[in-house]
């Protein structure tokens, strides 16, 4: 048995069962020794799928995702999917072939140091320069990508390293994962003290509520003390869409109601989320009545843009549990949060016979309540947070820290692989698709029956509202109306394509995408000028929102907001 | 600005200075001096940063203690 072996049975007993990767000269013993073993290899077109595959496989199914690659090329093309695992907190091993040990540092045939290129974005990495090292580089990287905050570890395998001989190592036994440290008891009176004098306390809940699979405690809390909730884009999910005391999604394209209660709150209970700079808008004048109470998992992020009054660290469920027996007196404020909920909700009655994305995501969503959600990075990515009815986190995979344009088809290839049973629905837009287009073909190959809805509305449509609004309608560079027919091209690689361009049709469309049994796609020509509302520009706080110029027409004047 | 001085305990393994170092530098200090040795029987590196940069001591400190390789980080404002 060579290293190669040795690593695959390994993997084997981690409990990986599926792995991403594409094969190359540095990675070639890894590979012989895959042939006939009982792990499944996808073959991707792409390096860069492999890693956002791997991403997707471990975000749907909460396992530790596996790519792989050759050294070089194949190697700095996972990179930007490994970023993404480490800004999201998703849990993935990459393993890299590095050139042979002793042409190590001599500029080699596709040499290129992977361990220093990922510094920072991975949670940890090895370089694994003998055989002896493997046993612990390959624990540690599983025990540590799952571990308390989860995230990617390389490990980089050099070729003559891979062949040597490895029957004198013992059989690979997976490290149990960490313990989650306790919340200190002190700290959490601390928070009930303050969350009980609350008059208008909210409650602020991110992505690190599903990593700590803490869903059921959540809710259980918000349905306790019924104190109001805001999510962020990682956070869509943990109160269902339809719950009374769900404001929606906070931030740049977040909902009035919920930007509004950030703004007015007097507490805010920060719940495994960290203040990024899309969900608070202008930090200084954030939230700038409430005093803070944040839990979270990792420490650092505690105090780290916006101090708290009290920090907890530690486990959210046990924070959860016990915060729940609060019951703050804020019926009043309580009302005033729903009723701006009902008076400043989404409308999908956009006028004119074309396809208004919005109402088709909701429909499409209220068919299929169950499905697994990727998407692609602009504005069908905030339709998605907006108007897709999410019941679970863990359904929504989208790319929210890096914000990677090409995501969404591996991703969703990832997804069904970990959920064989899910229906699995990528949402890209014209711009994104293209980035990942080549992995239609690996859609074919497994037989994967992602149904693919493509909005697209011909341009960067993301940029391009910016240069709409900001730049002075400057249109640098983001036209795309001269995309290739997309239904020919998807039917090219052997997928199922349909087409549809007028919302008097849409019905029709998503009851053929959903009756095809393979992989297909629905191609939804929109209009280019849409834009995604609300939206808070650049230096400005979360309530100084610009509104959707249609919708004000519509409405009474009183629906407008202060700026 | 502000100065700080880090005592830093390290694994001796490939990368532990550069993730540290680089850390401080991407988190916004820029390091003044750098100090430090392996021991004989070294699985250690034992590493003195000072630093400067606006954001406070704590910050850092918790960015490092989050790395893998650093088993002991202690911070001070420099004499
Ligand atoms: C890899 C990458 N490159 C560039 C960007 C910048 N960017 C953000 S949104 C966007 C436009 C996306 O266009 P499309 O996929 O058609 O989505 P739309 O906004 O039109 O819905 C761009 C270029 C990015 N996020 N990712
Ligand atoms: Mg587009």
């Amino acid at each position: 048995m060579n290293a190669a072996q040795w690593l695959v049975r390994a993997l084997e007993a981690e409990g990986v069962d599926t792995l991403f990767g594409y094969p190359g000269g540095a990675i070639m013993p890894f590979y012989d020794a895959l042939y006939g073993s009982a792990l499944k290899h996808i073959l991707v077109r792409h390096e860069q799928g492999a890693a956002f595959a791997a991403n997707g496989y471990a975000r749907a199914s909460g396992k530790v995702g596996v790519c792989v690659a050759t050294s070089g090329p194949g190697a700095t093309n996972l990179v930007t999917g490994i970023a993404d695992a480490m800004f999201d907190s998703v849990p993935m091993v990459a393993i890299t072939g590095q050139v042979p040990t002793h042409l190590m540092g001599t500029d080699a045939f596709q040499e290129v140091d992977v361990f220093g290129m990922t510094l920072p974005v991975v949670k940890h990495s090895f370089l694994v320069r003998s055989v002896d090292e493997l046993p612990q580089a390959v624990g540690e990287a599983f025990r540590l990508a799952r571990s308390g905050r989860p995230g990617p570890v390389l490990i980089d395998l050099p070729k003559n390293v891979q062949t040597v001989d490895a029957t004198h190592l013992p059989a690979h036994a997976p490290a149990a994962t960490d313990a989650v440290p306790q919340p200190q008891t002190h700290t959490l009176r601390a928070a009930l003290e303050l969350l009980s004098k609350a008059r208008r306390p909210l409650a602020y809940a991110g992505g690190g509520i599903a990593l700590a699979d803490a869903v059921a405690e959540f809710r259980t809390f918000v349905e306790a003390t019924e104190i109001p909730a805001v999510l962020t884009l990682r956070g869509i999910g943990a109160l269902p869409a339809t719950h009374p005391l769900n404001l929606g999604m906070l931030g740049m394209h977040g909902t009035q109601a919920a930007n509004l209660a950030v703004q007015e709150c007097d507490a805010l209970v920060v719940i495994g989320a960290r203040f990024d700079d899309r969900a608070t808008g202008k930090l200084s004048e954030f939230a700038p009545h409430a005093k803070v109470i944040h839990l979270d998992l990792d420490a650092a992020e505690i105090g780290k843009l916006r101090a708290a009054e009290v920090g907890v660290r530690g486990d959210l469920r046990s924070s959860l549990d016990l915060l729940a027996t609060v019951r703050p007196d804020c019926a009043h404020w309580r009302e005033h949060c729903l009723d701006n909920k009902r008076r400043l909700g989404f409308r999908y009655d956009a006028p004119g016979p074309g396809v208004y994305a919005p109402a088709l995501l909701k429909r499409l969503s209220q068919r299929v309540p169950a499905a697994i959600v990727s998407c692609d990075v602009g504005q069908h990515q905030m339709w998605v947070a907006q108007h897709w009815q999410f019941n679970d986190p863990r359904k929504h995979l989208t790319s929210g820290s890096l914000g990677a344009m090409g995501f969404g088809l591996p991703a969703a290839m990832g997804a069904q692989l970990a959920m064989p049973d899910a229906q699995v629905i990528c949402v890209s837009g014209d711009g994104s698709f293209m980035m990942n287009v080549q992995e239609l073909a690996t859609l074919v190959r497994y037989r994967l029956p992602v149904k693919i809805v493509l909005l697209d509305n011909q341009r960067l449509g993301m940029v391009r509202q910016w240069q709409e609004l900001f730049f002075a309608g400057r249109y640098s560079e983001t036209d795309l109306s001269d995309n290739p027919d997309f239904a020919a091209l998807a039917r090219a690689f052997g997928v199922e394509a349909m087409f549809v361009d007028c919302a008097a049709d849409v019905n029709d469309a998503l009851d053929r995408l959903l009756a095809s049994d393979g992989p297909a796609l629905l191609h939804v020509a929109i209009d280019a000028m849409a834009n995604v509302w609300p939206l808070v520009p650049p230096n400005r706080n979360n309530a100084q929102m610009l509104l959707d110029p249609q919708t004000l027409e519509m409405e009474d004047a009183d629906a407008a907001l202060p700026t | 600005m502000p100065r700080y001085q880090l005592d830093l305990t390290l694994r001796r393994a490939e990368g532990a200075l550069g993730r540290v170092i680089g850390t401080a530098e991407r988190r916004g200090f820029r390091p003044l001096s750098v100090d430090g040795e392996t021991r004989e029987d070294g699985d250690r590196w034992y590493l003195r940063l000072s630093v400067e940069g606006e954001r406070s001591a704590e910050f850092l400190t918790a960015q490092l203690e989050k790395l893998y390789d650093c088993l002991a980080v202690e911070a001070m404002p420099c004499p």
